[in-house]
């Protein structure tokens, strides 16, 4: 996308490319492909998404959190990042997008 | 079983190929390939118990689930490296559970206690980075195929120890004061002891099987270098000391090396140079923790064997 493009693009869109930019600390896929956004709001330089993980257990989500902070803060329009934190409905690998289906096959995870 | 003609698997091993089986092997590979397997497994089995010490003092629910994660991994990776060991005909339940400690072939680092959170997340981002490396190397150029894909996972695995690692002494440094002073100490004393993991500098290390034999492509040199061009940058990024600088393209060590340790202590005294003997007669005598975490995992195995 050249620096004009990237402008004139809507911020939700730009969002939705940086999330799609952040893998997972612990498996090559990245965190939209997982399935792990449940939704977003854009409006007036906030951000909200719900958020989930695989496992109320998850290793990883202080990394997964800080990680979302730290790239959509550095999205120009972004002044705040506010992150809820939901397990309704639980995830499952049906939320999987083909692309990251077939990412987790390739890695050895049987999906 | 028979073992496989020396001609066969010269050229086998000359042409790059996999070893498969046992019945590929000759039996100075078949040695050499077992006494790897248990440097890799014990090193990743003592890290279980020595983590575990240091977990205990998370800071948070999330942090004290990732430490657990972290253990869990290991003692995973130790199954790796055992399992491939029973296919090699040793008997996992021996070498874990009826050894003696000081038989163990695990780096000495892991002998001296590791009791805080900060002490964690610095072995975090140095042992782990150190077992990045050697394993890395292995996965890269291991001339034994089932150990070479079973460590696909493991990689993937040490870089989120890592991670956790370099986040959280990027977090302790940056809260700056006596969170700062304290990160700062415990890589005074886990840095020198990292280095020294690698073993004999190389001009002290006449032959390595291990190399003829592709089970490993770099020298320990070469492999303390590639840790030190990862670690040093990234401490000095994170605003903490590391006795090393860069000097003609590769690291330089700022003190005499080898040099003596106080484990007791936790201390280094860089005034006082010893020898690579001295060194190895402290590995061998193990540190304080060895003979506490073998028992660890040893005793309720013969408490809870069911007897015939």
């Amino acid at each position: 996308m050249t620096p004009e493009a990237g402008v004139a693009a809507s911020l939700e869109a730009r969002v939705w490319a940086a999330l799609a930019e952040i893998n997972d600390p612990e498996m090559p896929v990245n965190l939209v492909d997982l399935g792990l956004i449940y939704g977003l709001e854009v409006g007036e330089g906030t951000v909200r998404l719900r958020l989930t993980f695989t496992a109320m257990g998850c290793p990883a989500s202080d990394m997964i959190v800080s990680d979302i902070r730290e790239r959509l803060l550095a999205e120009p329009g972004v002044g705040e990042v506010v992150i809820e934190v939901v397990w309704d409905p639980p995830w499952s690998s049906a939320r999987l997008t083909p692309g990251g289906r077939e990412a987790l096959q390739d890695w050895g995870l049987s999906v | 079983m028979e073992p496989a003609n020396p001609g066969t698997f010269e050229a086998l091993l000359k042409r790059g190929e996999l070893i498969e089986s046992a019945s590929e092997m000759t039996p100075d590979y078949l040695r050499e390939l077992k006494h790897t397997l248990i440097v890799s497994g014990d090193t990743e089995l003592i890290s279980a118990p020595a983590y575990y010490l240091a977990a205990k003092k998370a800071p948070s629910v999330n942090a004290f689930m990732t430490g657990i994660a972290i253990i869990q991994d290991e003692l995973a990776h130790a199954h790796i490296a055992f399992h491939i060991l029973e296919e090699l005909g040793e008997s996992q339940e021996a070498l874990i559970f009826k050894r003696d400690p000081k038989a163990f072939r695990y780096p000495y680092a892991f002998d001296v206690p590791l009791e805080t959170w900060t002490e964690l997340v610095v072995a975090n981002a140095m042992y782990d980075q150190a077992g990045f490396c050697l394993l890395g190397d292995i996965h890269e150029q291991c001339s034994y195929g089932p150990w070479k894909r079973g460590l696909v996972k493991v990689m993937a695995e040490e870089n989120f120890h890592l991670r956790n690692g370099r986040n959280w002494s990027k977090r302790i440094s940056q809260a700056g004061g006596a969170a700062k002073e304290e990160l700062q100490r415990a890589v005074d004393w886990m840095f020198p002891l990292t280095v020294e993991w690698f073993g004999l500098p190389d001009n002290l290390k006449q032959h390595s099987a291990q190399l003829d034999y592709r089970l490993k492509g770099l020298t320990n040199d070469q492999l303390r270098q590639q840790w030190l061009s990862t670690v040093v940058p990234f401490m000095e990024s994170i605003g903490i000391q590391v006795p090393a600088h860069k000097e003609n393209g590769s690291y330089a060590l700022d003190y005499p090396f080898p040099c003596t340790f106080d484990a007791g202590e936790k201390r280094w005294d860089f005034k006082d140079p010893c020898t690579w003997d001295d060194v190895l007669a402290r590995w061998r005598a193990r540190g304080p923790r060895n003979a506490e975490m073998v028992a660890l995992f040893q005793e309720s195995f013969s408490k809870f064997q069911v007897r015939t």
